[in-house]
C-alpha cells in the first residue's frame, strides 16, 4: 500500500479514512489494483503530475464517483473514471474529459452542478468548491492519470437483435392458412367457424348453443350501431323466417349512418382524439371536431384502411383532384396534431422532441401496435427496436412542423385554410376583396378625422398608443363568455362571466414590456346597469401588487373607455401582470382590454377624443355607417374554413441526431430517416431533401407486405366484436405481448382483409355473420373446466356496454336522442378564450359527438370507464365498481331520462299495466320481462303508486321503476 | 414475501401478461370468485412491516418559499439587496444561460425552536410551536420550472407523461381500511395544472383513482361527495327503488348462475347503499366539539375553510381512508402561493393554513393518530434567494426546498439535507421528489421498486427507475 501524507488536502484525508474504514462495497483491493496499475505507467506522463492524481484526484474520484462509474461497481451512462481510456474515451454522452480545457470537460461541467448540459454530479450532494477547484487543476493540467484501465465494448443494452427479431411471430409475414377441414362441417357456417372448431376438436369442446334471436339482434344492434332496435326492427327480426336473415340484417346495419358514429368511435380512441390539450394549461382544440367527422365518415363510405392510414399520416402531401377531397385530407392529418402537448413547456427544444416522441408511441401504437416510445432512450429493451430506428422515425417528424412556432412562450398548434369549392372559393375571394376595401376606407377615414377612440361599436387595436393585451390575448381560468352585446369595446368583442361560478374565473393579462419604466394602467370594459359594481383587479407590479376594486356600472372616465388604474412600475420582461376576478362580485363581470400607457408620454398620448368639430362630426358619421357596413359584411360573409393539421418543415427538411440517453441538447450522431429494420420488406425509399418522408412512412405502414399492419387492425376489429383479441394485448403485438391464440385465424382474417381491398366493412360483416359470433353467452361446465379463460371462444362473452352506449341507450329509450350526424358540438368554442373549465355539457347528441376535453369529461364518461384520452386505446377497460351504481342511483341525468322514458311510456295506448310493463323492458332490454320480473314490476308498482290516479304520484312510481330497468345488470350487458 | 393477495393478482399478470383490460375485468371477475381476498380495495399487507397506515398531503399550491419559512440561511441577510448571478432555472429552460437577480432577505424572522433547536421562521407561528413534532427536509429537489409541469411530477412522478398518481399507487398497493368509504380522497382540488389527473389512476384500475370533494374555489362548508344523495325522492321512495334494483339483479343473476362479473355488478350496488348511508356521516364535522373545532381556527374567519378541511381530513384519516389529500390552492395558472410579486403575501396564505394545519398535528398526537399516520406538508416547488429583476417577489425554484413530514415513523424535531449559503440549490444529501415518494411509501410497508403494474408491455413505478429510501429520516 502506498504511504499518503495526511497533511495535504481534505479529499485525501478522506481517502485515508477510506482505506482505514472503507465503506461497504469499496475495497481497498481494488484500489491497491489501480494503484500498481497506474505504477506501471511511470514513464509516460510527469511524475509530479502523476503524485498530484494519485494524491489528490483519485481519492476523490473514487469515493465519490466510483459507485457509479467504475469496473469495480456500476458504469453508469456507459462512464468509467478507473483510468484515463475510461474518461478520454467517455460514455454515451462523449469523453468527460477533454485534457487541457476546462470548459469543453463534461466532467467539469457536471461537478458544477449548474444542471446546464449535464445532470448535475455526484447526484446525491455536491462537492465542495475546493474540491471542484482540484478536478478544474486536474484537467488544466492535461487531466493526468494511468491508463491500464481497458474500457471493455459497450455491453448490449437492448433485447432482441433484429436478426432474431425477424423470426418472432408478428415480424413474420401472414402466412396462407388453410382453412382446416372439421368433422362437424354442418355446424360451421363460415372460415372462422371452421378456425375456431378446429380448436375445440382438439380439446374436445363442444360450442354453446346459438343464441336466441332477440339477444343476438340487441348484439349486433349495438356493435354495429351502438344503438339498441328498435322494438320494432326486433319484432320483425324475430320474425324473419327467411335463411338469409341476419345477412340482410347486418347489410341493413352496415349502411346505416349510425355505422360510422359507433365504428369512427373505436378509431378515435385509437387516435388518442380530444378537443382539449389537456396537462398544465388546457387549450381548447376548436377544429378537432373535423377530424372526428373526418373518421366517423371513413368509415361510413367505407375507405379503405390503406388508403385511411395515408391520409392521416401525409394527407396535406396526397395529390387531390377536387377542393372536397383537399380538405378530407388536410383534415385527416389532425391524426399527428391532436396529442395530449404540453404547450407551455418553457424548454422549448424538448418539447419539439416530446412532440414527436408522442407522434411516434401513436403512430406505433394505432398502426404497428408496438411501443417505440421506449426507443427514445435507450435500445427497446424487449423489442428489436434499437434507438437508431427511433431517430430514423424522429428524423420524418422532425421535418414536418407540428407546432406553429416552437418558441413562443405558449406554443400553438398548425392550424392551415381549407379549401373552398369553386363556387364558395370565388365568393370568398370577392368577400376578402370587399372586406379589404372596407377596412382601407376605414383606416383613411379614421386618420383623417381623430375619431380614433370615438364610442363606435368596435374600435381596432391598433389605433390604442403603448402597450395593449385584448381579451383573446389574455389568460383565463373558467368559462366566460365571449360576447359583443354591448357596442364600444375592442378587437373582435369582450367578456363576461355570465354572472356564474363566482370566484372560479379569472382574467389575466401579461402584458409584453419591452423598457422597464413606470406605466400608467387602463382597464377598459364595456359599463352597464347589470355589472358588478366590486370587481377585484388586481395589478402585479414590480413592487409588489395592488387590488383595485372596479365599479363596471359607471361608465369609464377615460373617453368612455378606459379606467386608469394607477401608475405601477414593470421590469422589461417582468413577471407583471393584471388579474380580473369574479370573486364576491355582485353582478355581471366584463373584461375588454388593457392598455400600459408609458407615464412620461401621457400627454402626448391622449386617449380620450378631442371634441370634433362640424366637419369632424360629418366625417364621424361616414365613418361609423363604413364600421356597420364591415360589421355587417364580416357577418354575412363567407368564413375561412381552418382544420389542424401540420406542415413541412422547410428548410430544416432532413435527417436527425440521435439524443443521447434521450436528452435534448445531448446529440449523438445523425441517423438516416426510415423505418423500423425489423419490420422492412423491401429497399428502404430515398427520402427527399425537400419532404419530409411522411409520404413513404404511409407507404410503408400501409403496405400489403408489412407484417403488422393489417393484423393490427383485423385483431382490433375482432375484438371490438367478439370482446378480446385473437391476441389479447391489441395494442401491444411485440414481444412482450400475448401470443395469438389463434395465429392461422388471424393470419387468414389479415389476408383476406388485403385481398378486400382493406374494407372494414367487408371485415365486420365477415365476423358477425360467422356462426361463432351468435353463440350464447352461456358456456358449458366442461367450457369452464377446460378453457376457463373462454380462449378458445366456444361460448360468446359476455360484454358490458361502453359509457357511450349505456348514455345513448338512456336517451334513445327516453326519446331525447338527437339524431344530428356531424359538426361542431363545443358551445362557445370559436371565443379565443373558450375553456373546458366549467363547461356545462347540456347536448343530448350521440355521445361521440359530446365535448371529449382532456382535464373534464362528462361524468357518465368518466365513470364507465372512457378511454383514457391522452394515449392511443385499443380496448376500453371494464371496471365495476360504486360509482357507477351511485351514479345510477342519484345523478340528476339518469332521474331526468327516466322521467321522459316514463312519461313517453305512459302516453303509449296499451292495455293494462302487465303490457305497458312488457313494452318498457322491450325498449330498454330487448325483451320481454320473465314471469318473476313482472311480479316484481307489479308490486313495486302497487306500493309505490304506479296505479294511483293522481298523475305525478303515477310518473313518480314510472320514473323509478324505468329507472331500476337502467340500474340493472340486464341493461348493461350484451347477451 | 407474505402479500398473498398482491402476489397473487401479480402473478396472474404474468402468467396471462394481458393488457390494463384484462386485469380490470380479471379484478372484478376474481372479486367474486374469492371475495376475501380479490376484492382490488380489501385492504393488505405491503411488502414489509409498515410504520404507517395512512397519508394525509397537504398541497400548499404555487410554492411556498422555503427560504421564508424553514430553510435558514443568514447570508440572505448579509447579501441583501446586492445583484448577483443565479442560474435561474426559468432563464435556463429558456435560454440555456442563467441570468442575474438581487439578493432577497427573508421577510419573517427565523428563530429556534422547541427542545430540537429547530429554525421556523415567524410566518408560521403556530407550526412553529410544533418544531419538535416533524422532521425538515431541507434538500428537496424536483422537475418542471412551471407550475403544470411540477404539479404533475410531484403528484404522478412525471412531468408529461399519463401516469398513476400516488394516491392512486398506495391504494393499489394497500387497498382501503374502509370499504364503505373511497379509498383515496382529494379534497377541493384545484382544476388547474392537470386537474384531475393529479388524482388520477392512468392505467391503473379505476377503483384507484382519487375521489374529488369539492374543488378549489368552492367553501369547504358545501362541499360534498359526488352522487351520494338522492334530492329528488324521500328516504322511503328512495329505498322502493333500491329493493326493486335489487330485486330485478337477483333474477337476472338467476338466469346466469356463477357469472362473477354479473355478482360484482349486484355488489357494487350494495356498496354504493353502504356508501350512500356512510360517508356524508364520515365528512360531517358538526359531530366534533366545539373545542375540537376551534383547535383547527373552524369558526375564524381566515381559518375557518382550511380548518374545516383538515378536520374532516382527521375524520377520514381516522375512518380508514388511506390516502388523503388536502388542498391549499384556486384555480389560477398562477396559484396560491405564486408570490412572483409582493411576497409579504405570502402571510395571507399562511394565516389561512397554520393554525389548521398546526390544530391538525395537536388532534392527531392526541388522539395516537400521528404515530401510524403520515402528515406530509408541502408544495411543487421552492422559490428563488432573489427577486425577481428588481421586483419584490420570489420566482419558482425546482431545485431546492422544503418539506415537513410528521408522524408515521419520521424522525421528530430533525433537520436533513441542505441547501446552498442562498438556499438556491441542494447541495447535501439531496432528497429528488422521487426519493420522497420512495421514502414515503416505504413508511407505509411499499417497495417502491416492487409497487409494480404491467401496462404496454412493462412494468410501471411511481418513481419510474429513480428513488432511494432516505432511511436517515426513519425515527
Amino acid at each position: 500500500m502506498p504511504t499518503l501524507n495526511p497533511t495535504v488536502v481534505p479529499a485525501a484525508l478522506r481517502f485515508l479514512r477510506l482505506l482505514l474504514c472503507p465503506r461497504p462495497g469499496l475495497t481497498p483491493r481494488f484500489i491497491t489494483f489501480a494503484l500498481l496499475a497506474g505504477g506501471a505507467r511511470l514513464g509516460a506522463v510527469e511524475a509530479a503530475d502523476l503524485e498530484f492524481f494519485e494524491k489528490k484526484i483519485r481519492p476523490l474520484l473514487a469515493e465519490r464517483c466510483y459507485e457509479c462509474h467504475s469496473a469495480e461497481y456500476k458504469t453508469k451512462a456507459g462512464l468509467r473514471l478507473d483510468g484515463t481510456e475510461g474518461w478520454i474515451k467517455g460514455g454515451e454522452s462523449g469523453p468527460a474529459v477533454v485534457p487541457g480545457n476546462v470548459d469543453q470537460s463534461a466532467l467539469i461541467k457536471a461537478v458544477r452542478y449548474t444542471g446546464l448540459e449535464f445532470e448535475p454530479m455526484p447526484p446525491k450532494s455536491a462537492l465542495s468548491r475546493e474540491e471542484v477547484a482540484l478536478l478544474e487543476e486536474w484537467v488544466k493540467r492535461g487531466a493526468p492519470g494511468p491508463a491500464g484501465v481497458a474500457v471493455a465494448d459497450k455491453p448490449r443494452t437492448g433485447g432482441m437483435t433484429i436478426a432474431e427479431g425477424r423470426k418472432f411471430w408478428s415480424f413474420v409475414p401472414p402466412a396462407a392458412p388453410v382453412v382446416p377441414a372439421v368433422h362437424d362441417a354442418a355446424w360451421a357456417r363460415t372460415p372462422i367457424d371452421r378456425f375456431l372448431a378446429a380448436k375445440w376438436e382438439e380439446k374436445s369442446l363442444r360450442p354453446a348453443a346459438d343464441a336466441d334471436r332477440p339477444a343476438l339482434f340487441r348484439r349486433l344492434a349495438f356493435d354495429l350501431t351502438g344503438l339498441p332496435p328498435t322494438p320494432e326492427a326486433l319484432a320483425a327480426f324475430v320474425a324473419d323466417a327467411r335463411p338469409d336473415a341476419r345477412e340482410r340484417a347486418i347489410d341493413a346495419l352496415l349502411a346505416s349512418p349510425q355505422f360510422g358514429e359507433r365504428w369512427g368511435r373505436h378509431w378515435l380512441d385509437v387516435a388518442r382524439f380530444a378537443e382539449s390539450s389537456g396537462g398544465g394549461r388546457t387549450l381548447l382544440f376548436k377544429d378537432a371536431w373535423r377530424y372526428r367527422d373526418y373518421v366517423i365518415d371513413a368509415f361510413n363510405r367505407d375507405l379503405p384502411f390503406d388508403r385511411f392510414i395515408r391520409e392521416q399520416l401525409a394527407g396535406d402531401l396526397l395529390p387531390y383532384t377536387t377542393p372536397a377531397e383537399r380538405r378530407r385530407q388536410v383534415i385527416a392529418t389532425a391524426f399527428l396534431a391532436l396529442g395530449p402537448t404540453n404547450y407551455e413547456e418553457q424548454n422549448k427544444g424538448a418539447l419539439r422532441m416530446d412532440v414527436i416522441d408522442e407522434q411516434i408511441d401513436t403512430l406505433g401504437k394505432a398502426f404497428l401496435g408496438l411501443t417505440l416510445g421506449c426507443a427514445r432512450c435507450h435500445d427497446h429493451k424487449f423489442d428489436p427496436v434499437p434507438t437508431q430506428d427511433y431517430y430514423a422515425l424522429a428524423g420524418i417528424l422532425r421535418s414536418t412542423h407540428t407546432l406553429h412556432n416552437y418558441t413562443d412562450n405558449v406554443a400553438k398548434w398548425v392550424d392551415a385554410a381549407l379549401p373552398l369549392d369553386g363556387a364558395a372559393a370565388q365568393e370568398l375571394a370577392a368577400h376578402e376583396a370587399k372586406v379589404a376595401d372596407l377596412e382601407r376606407r376605414i383606416a383613411k377615414l379614421r386618420a383623417s378625422t381623430k375619431a380614433a377612440a370615438a364610442p363606435a361599436k368596435s374600435t381596432s387595436l391598433k389605433e390604442l398608443p403603448g402597450i395593449v393585451v385584448d381579451d383573446p390575448q389574455a389568460k383565463v381560468v373558467g368559462r366566460w363568455k365571449s360576447s359583443q352585446t354591448t357596442p364600444g369595446y375592442f378587437g373582435e368583442g369582450y367578456l363576461s362571466d355570465d354572472n356564474a361560478d363566482k370566484g372560479a374565473k379569472t382574467v389575466t393579462f401579461t402584458p409584453a414590456i419591452a423598457q422597464a419604466g413606470r406605466y400608467e394602467v387602463r382597464l377598459a370594459f364595456p359599463a352597464l346597469a347589470n355589472r358588478a359594481t366590486n370587481v377585484p383587479v388586481t395589478v402585479f407590479h414590480a413592487d409588489g401588487e395592488q387590488v383595485i376594486t372596479v365599479n363596471q356600472r359607471e361608465v369609464p372616465p377615460i373617453g368612455g373607455r378606459f379606467l386608469s388604474l394607477g401608475v405601477f412600475r414593470f421590469e422589461k420582461d417582468g413577471q407583471g401582470y393584471v388579474l380580473v376576478s369574479n370573486e364576491g362580485t355582485d353582478g355581471f363581470v366584463v373584461v375588454d382590454a388593457l392598455q400600459l400607457l408609458p407615464a412620461d408620454e401621457r400627454k402626448d398620448a391622449a386617449a380620450a377624443p378631442a371634441p370634433a368639430d362640424r366637419k369632424d362630426r360629418q366625417l364621424l358619421a361616414e365613418l361609423r355607417k363604413l364600421e356597420a357596413d364591415l360589421k355587417k359584411l364580416n357577418a354575412a360573409g363567407p368564413q375561412r374554413l381552418q382544420a389542424m393539421s401540420v406542415r413541412e418543415a422547410v428548410g430544416e427538411i432532413g435527417d436527425t441526431e440521435i439524443r443521447i440517453r434521450g436528452v435534448t441538447r445531448n446529440l449523438g450522431p445523425k441517423v438516416p430517416r426510415g423505418f423500423l429494420q425489423v419490420a422492412a420488406y423491401g429497399p428502404t425509399p430515398a427520402f427527399s431533401s425537400t419532404e419530409s418522408g411522411r409520404r413513404e412512412l404511409a407507404d410503408w405502414i400501409a403496405h400489403p407486405a408489412n407484417p403488422l399492419t393489417a393484423r393490427v387492425l383485423v385483431n382490433r376489429v375482432w375484438a371490438w366484436l367478439m370482446g378480446a383479441g385473437l391476441v389479447r394485448s391489441v395494442d401491444n403485438l411485440g414481444t412482450t405481448g400475448d401470443r395469438p391464440t389463434h395465429p392461422e385465424l388471424l393470419d387468414h382474417l389479415a389476408r383476406q382483409f388485403v385481398a378486400d381491398g382493406w374494407s372494414i366493412k367487408q371485415l365486420v360483416r365477415e365476423i358477425v355473420r360467422s356462426r361463432a359470433y351468435g353463440l350464447a353467452t352461456a358456456g358449458s361446465p366442461e367450457a369452464a373446466r377446460l378453457d376457463p379463460d373462454n380462449l378458445l371462444l366456444s361460448h360468446a362473452p359476455r360484454r358490458r356496454l361502453e359509457a357511450e352506449q349505456i348514455r345513448d341507450a338512456i336517451l334513445w329509450v327516453s326519446g331525447r336522442l338527437d339524431g344530428t350526424v356531424g359538426g361542431p358540438n363545443i358551445t362557445g368554442a370559436g371565443a379565443a378564450n373558450a375553456s373546458e373549465y366549467g363547461y356545462v355539457f347540456t347536448d343530448t347528441r350521440r355521445s361521440v359527438y359530446t365535448p371529449a376535453f382532456r382535464n373534464r369529461r362528462l361524468e357518465l364518461f368518466e365513470v364507465f370507464d372512457f378511454a383514457d384520452i391522452n394515449a392511443p386505446v385499443g380496448q376500453r377497460a371494464i371496471s365495476t365498481v360504486a360509482p357507477q351504481a351511485l351514479f345510477l342511483m342519484n345523478h340528476p341525468f339518469v332521474m331526468e331520462q327516466a322521467r321522459f322514458a316514463a312519461e313517453r311510456l305512459l302516453a303509449v295506448p296499451l292495455a293494462d299495466d302487465a303490457a305497458r310493463v312488457a313494452h318498457a323492458y322491450r325498449a330498454s332490454l330487448g325483451r320481454p320481462p320473465s314471469g318473476a320480473e313482472l311480479a316484481l314490476a307489479t308490486t313495486f308498482l302497487q306500493t309505490a303508486g304506479g296505479t294511483d290516479a293522481a298523475v305525478g304520484v303515477r310518473l313518480e312510481a314510472w320514473t323509478a321503476l324505468q329507472q331500476a330497468l337502467f340500474s340493472c345488470v340486464d341493461f348493461r350487458y350484451l347477451n | 414475501m407474505h402479500s398473498a393477495p398482491f402476489l397473487s393478482r401479480r402473478q396472474a399478470l404474468q402468467q396471462l401478461a394481458c393488457g390494463f383490460g384484462y386485469l380490470a375485468f380479471a379484478g372484478v371477475a376474481a372479486q367474486a370468485a374469492a371475495r376475501a381476498n380479490a376484492n382490488p380495495l380489501a385492504p393488505r399487507p405491503g411488502h414489509f412491516p409498515a410504520r404507517a397506515k395512512r397519508v394525509i398531503f397537504l398541497f400548499m399550491g404555487g410554492g411556498v418559499s422555503h427560504l421564508d419559512s424553514f430553510d435558514y440561511k443568514p447570508a440572505l441577510y448579509t447579501h441583501d439587496g446586492k445583484m448577483m448571478d443565479f442560474l435561474d432555472q426559468r432563464a435556463i429552460a429558456k435560454t440555456g444561460a442563467g441570468a442575474s437577480g438581487r439578493v432577497m432577505k427573508p421577510l419573517w424572522d427565523f428563530k429556534q425552536r422547541g427542545q430540537s433547536g429547530r429554525w421556523v421562521s415567524e410566518l408560521f407561528p403556530h407550526l412553529a410551536k410544533h418544531a419538535d413534532d416533524y422532521c425538515v427536509v431541507r434538500s428537496m429537489h424536483t422537475e418542471g420550472v412551471a407550475h403544470g409541469p411540477a404539479t404533475l411530477f410531484l403528484h404522478t412522478g412525471t412531468t408529461n407523461f399519463i401516469r398513476p398518481s400516488m394516491g392512486a399507487w398506495v391504494t393499489y398497493g394497500l387497498g382501503t381500511g374502509n370499504e364503505n368509504l373511497p379509498a383515496f380522497v382529494s379534497l377541493s382540488p384545484t382544476l388547474a395544472n392537470g386537474g384531475p389527473r393529479n388524482y388520477g389512476n392512468a392505467f391503473l384500475p379505476s377503483v384507484h383513482q382519487g375521489t374529488a370533494i369539492g374543488r378549489a374555489g368552492q367553501k369547504a362548508a358545501e362541499a360534498g361527495m359526488r352522487n351520494v344523495r338522492n334530492l329528488q325522492r324521500t328516504a322511503e321512495q328512495q329505498q322502493r327503488y333500491f329493493d326493486l334494483v335489487r330485486g330485478l339483479n337477483t333474477e337476472q343473476l338467476r338466469a346466469k348462475p356463477g357469472d362473477q362479473e354479473l355478482e360484482a355488478v349486484a355488489d357494487s350496488f350494495e356498496l354504493a347503499w353502504r356508501l350512500q348511508n356512510h360517508a356524508p356521516d364520515a365528512m360531517d364535522i358538526s359531530k366534533e366539539s366545539k373545542a375540537t373545532q376551534a383547535l383547527y381556527g373552524i369558526g375564524e374567519e381566515h381559518t375557518d375553510d382550511y380548518g374545516r378541511q383538515c378536520l374532516m381530513a382527521r375524520r377520514l384519516a381516522e375512518a380508514g381512508v388511506r390516502f388523503i389529500q388536502v388542498n391549499y390552492s384556486d384555480n389560477s395558472n398562477n396559484p396560491a402561493w405564486d408570490q412572483h410579486s409582493n411576497m409579504p403575501k405570502h402571510k395571507d396564505h399562511a394565516v389561512r393554513v397554520d393554525k389548521p394545519v398546526a390544530g391538525l398535528l395537536a388532534d392527531l398526537k392526541a388522539r395516537g393518530l400521528l404515530d401510524d399516520t403520515i402528515v406530509w406538508f408541502g408544495s411543487e416547488f421552492g422559490r428563488t434567494p432573489y427577486a425577481e429583476k428588481n421586483g419584490t417577489g420570489r420566482d419558482h425554484n425546482p431545485t431546492g426546498f422544503s418539506v415537513l413530514l410528521a408522524g408515521g415513523g419520521f424522525k421528530r424535531g430533525f433537520a436533513y439535507g441542505e441547501t446552498d449559503e442562498f438556499g438556491h440549490f441542494a447541495v447535501a444529501n439531496k432528497v429528488h421528489m422521487h426519493d420522497l415518494h420512495a421514502t414515503i411509501l416505504h413508511q407505509l410497508g411499499l417497495d417502491h421498486e416492487r409497487l409494480t403494474y404491467r401496462h404496454d408491455g412493462r412494468d410501471y413505478r411511481l418513481t419510474d427507475v429513480h428513488g432511494h429510501v432516505v432511511r436517515e429520516l426513519f425515527a
